[in-house]
């Protein structure tokens, strides 16, 4: 060996530990995953370039949304997750992202350790035996409380959702490791993981919220009697008399249930919020009911309860949902987004509290029945019954005299 | 070639201790779980809690006053029961559930745990309906960040939560100064210093609440006398099973250990450590006291 190679090897080793880590090209599909208190949740990512203007997607199996933004500082990459000021910033080392997810949390920092490699999750279904509706007991401490499971096989592999009174919590994506199945929603905001073990006819498991809360549950098979709360028995309303509303619109001009309008007509009052995700799932099937019976005499009307309560900034948020959706149907702006607030503002409903809440009117204007929450698409048949069993409420409705 | 390049062997012998440094860091990594030395997690933890209380705009540094609604309270130019430095005063009160701020030009809904604006200061209302408290945060004043003591391996215990021994739901003050919610999850037993002693932990929050969690608050030898006087609240972190990590390093002071604008929560039953338990958050003592 010569000296001048001798010099080189460790010289070359030093200066490999000091190359600078990036910037990398990040664009690409990633397995990612957070590693929460003994649970791993997986979602993928999807970056595309060019580097000077970077976009991505963030998804839990099929189902995925734009990031806000997407860039690279110094050796991170930092990814934006919607409105609610979190983000993932990683170091990229090759083809390995390694970071932290943050949010703003009210007694501290949320932060949760992030982890991804190129490529794409493998697809992993479930057995016979998991899929379908289980009816499950959140367990803490000597309190239980209702809730329902749904797992079937998508595209993507296992998926499903978990169902309380008041509506699902969107769809989870996962899949099966030997007998245990794990599904997830991460979505910027929500970081739920559900896992847990098939024996029999009874699943056991661990439903994850955040970093380290963490609720043990036990479920056994849907038997079709009801477990949850009926969406219809959440709220109730006065039925003595006229049901009374009256809110802006979305240009300040007054509209109230005692305009021509409304007068002898079957009224749908939908309360929604442009923040609320379970409201995007119904808004398409009310713009549908509105298009089927208007003629008929079905008249729809969407209060909205927005983050700020303040029109100047709820009004375009409003707007831009009517026009996502093609909404036919005025909407009104209630106020800030407070079950306590609604139950101020629409003092003939005893109980809100949950959102989207329709109150169907017969052409009498007195409350025929207060639905509360709406089953989204993770639902899967139950969102199929539930929209038959509006377009019967409405038909029905409209029969009456 | 010039006079002042490094001969050839002067190149080797500095490559290598680059690189027998290089090699070191591995090594010092390794061996900080045995010899005190902060894991990096915890110091990243860390970290990102000092910026938290810097940049937050509900950071326990730049709260001004917490108040309960009560039958109504006075908020703006003194004399208020929130005393604000603004041109304006209203009336605070809360009704079927709902705090509103009545200004008299206009009137505010505080919805509750969301800040509200009201010009420079966010206003937020918090709490059970009935027993609602308003908290008025301006601009995080500054401040020495949190201190330590050094990271004590001994200290991160694994340990098997007991079952509870009371049914129903406790009104409990929280981490935060503000009355809660709570139901006892059980116990855990830990010796320190050769005593041993039953802990209770309260599990607080709803099961999608992302900052719901089992906590212990508890004093120690330590309290009062390099650590909170209060005593310090300690999370258990899941291991699997009915088994979780309570690691002392992570214990944390209450808000009002920041600002005497929150009450102090007091001691849980039986939550009385008499060893001193020399991990986790440090309390900066008055001048002159002694036991540091």
């Amino acid at each position: 060996m010569t000296r001048s190679r001798r010099v080189t090897l460790p010289a070359l080793l030093v200066g490999l530990a000091f190359l600078p880590a990036g910037p990398h090209d990040p664009v690409g599909a990633w397995r990612a995953a957070l590693d929460l208190a003994s649970g791993e949740l997986r979602f993928s990512l999807v970056i595309e370039g060019p580097i000077s203007h970077l976009t991505g997607r963030l998804c839990n199996g099929g189902s995925c949304q734009a990031l806000s933004a997407v860039r690279v500082e110094g050796d991170s990459l930092v990814l934006e997750l919607g409105e609610y000021a979190a983000s993932l910033a990683a170091v990229q080392r090759g083809d390995s992202l390694v970071g932290r997810y943050h949010n703003v949390g009210r007694k501290g920092p949320r932060t949760i350790p992030f982890r991804a490699s190129r490529g794409r999750w493998a697809v992993s279904a479930g057995p016979p035996g998991l899929l379908g509706r289980w009816d499950a007991w959140f367990e803490s401490g000597f309190e239980q409380t209702p809730r329902v499971l749904e797992f079937r096989n998508g595209p993507r592999g296992l998926e499903g959702t978990v169902i309380s009174n008041s509506g699902d919590y969107g769809l989870f994506w996962g899949g099966m490791r030997g007998d245990s199945f794990a599904i997830a929603h991460f979505d910027g905001s929500f970081v739920y993981l559900l896992t847990g073990r098939v024996a029999g006819d009874t699943l056991r498991g661990i439903f994850h919220a955040g970093l380290r809360s963490q609720t043990a549950f036990v479920a056994t098979r849907s038997t079709g009697r009801p477990h949850l709360t009926p969406p219809t028995a959440v709220t109730r309303a006065d039925t003595s008399d006229r049901f009374r509303f009256a809110f802006p619109d979305l240009d300040g001009r007054p509209v109230s249930s005692e305009d021509p309008q409304f007068l002898g007509k079957v009224v749908l009052l939908d309360i929604f919020g442009t923040w609320c995700p379970t409201c995007h799932d119904a808004a398409p099937y009310l713009v549908r009911l509105y298009r089927d019976y208007h003629r008929r005499g079905l008249e729809i009307v969407g209060v909205a309860f927005e983050v700020t309560g303040d029109s100047a900034s709820d009004a375009p948020l409003v707007r831009r949902y009517r026009d996502k959706f093609g909404i036919p149907f005025p909407l009104l702006l209630g106020g800030v987004s407070e079950a306590d607030v609604v139950s101020a503002l629409l003092p003939q409903l005893d109980g809100f509290t949950a959102f989207p809440t329709t109150i169907f009117l017969g052409r009498d204007g007195r409350v025929r029945r207060v639905h509360a929450g709406f089953y989204g698409p993770a639902t899967g048949a139950q969102q199929e019954a539930l929209v038959r069993e509006f377009r019967r409420a409405v038909e029905r409705l409209l029969e009456e005299n | 070639m010039s006079e002042t390049t490094l001969p050839p062997q002067t190149i080797e012998r500095w490559a290598w201790v680059g690189l027998a440094w290089l090699l070191t860091i591995p090594i010092t990594a390794y061996r900080s779980p045995l010899t005190g030395q902060t894991p990096p997690e915890l110091e990243q933890e860390r970290r990102e809690f000092a910026r938290w209380l810097e940049t937050a705009p509900l950071s326990p540094y730049a709260i001004l006053a917490l108040q309960p609604v009560g039958r109504g309270i006075s908020i703006g130019y003194e004399p208020s029961d929130i005393p604000l430095a603004i041109g304006t005063r209203g009336m605070a009160q809360e009704a079927n559930g709902v705090v509103t701020l009545d200004l008299g030009t206009s009137r505010l809904v505080l919805p509750h745990g969301r800040a509200v604006p009201l010009e420079r200061y966010q206003l937020v209302a918090s709490g059970a309906p009935g027993r609602t408290v308003i908290a008025a945060y301006g601009v995080a004043r500054r401040h020495q960040p949190p201190t330590y003591f050094p990271y004590a391996a001994t200290l991160s215990l694994g340990v098997t939560l007991e079952p509870p021994e009371r049914r129903g739901r406790f009104r409990i003050l929280g981490l935060d100064g503000v009355e809660t919610e709570a139901t006892e999850a059980g116990f855990v037993r830990v010796v320190l210093g050769g005593t041993a002693a039953r802990l209770r932990v309260y599990r607080i929050g709803a099961p999608e609440d992302e900052e719901a969690g089992l906590l212990i608050f508890a004093r120690d030898g330590t309290s009062g006398h390099g650590s909170y006087p209060a005593g310090r609240f300690v999370e258990l972190v899941p291991e699997g099973g009915q088994r979780f990590r309570l690691d002392f390093n992570r214990a944390r002071n209450p808000f009002c250990a920041y600002s005497s604008a929150y009450p102090c929560p007091a001691p849980w039953p039986g939550n009385v450590l008499p060893a001193r338990v020399e991990a986790g958050e440090q309390y900066p003592e008055a001048p002159g006291a002694t036991g540091r």
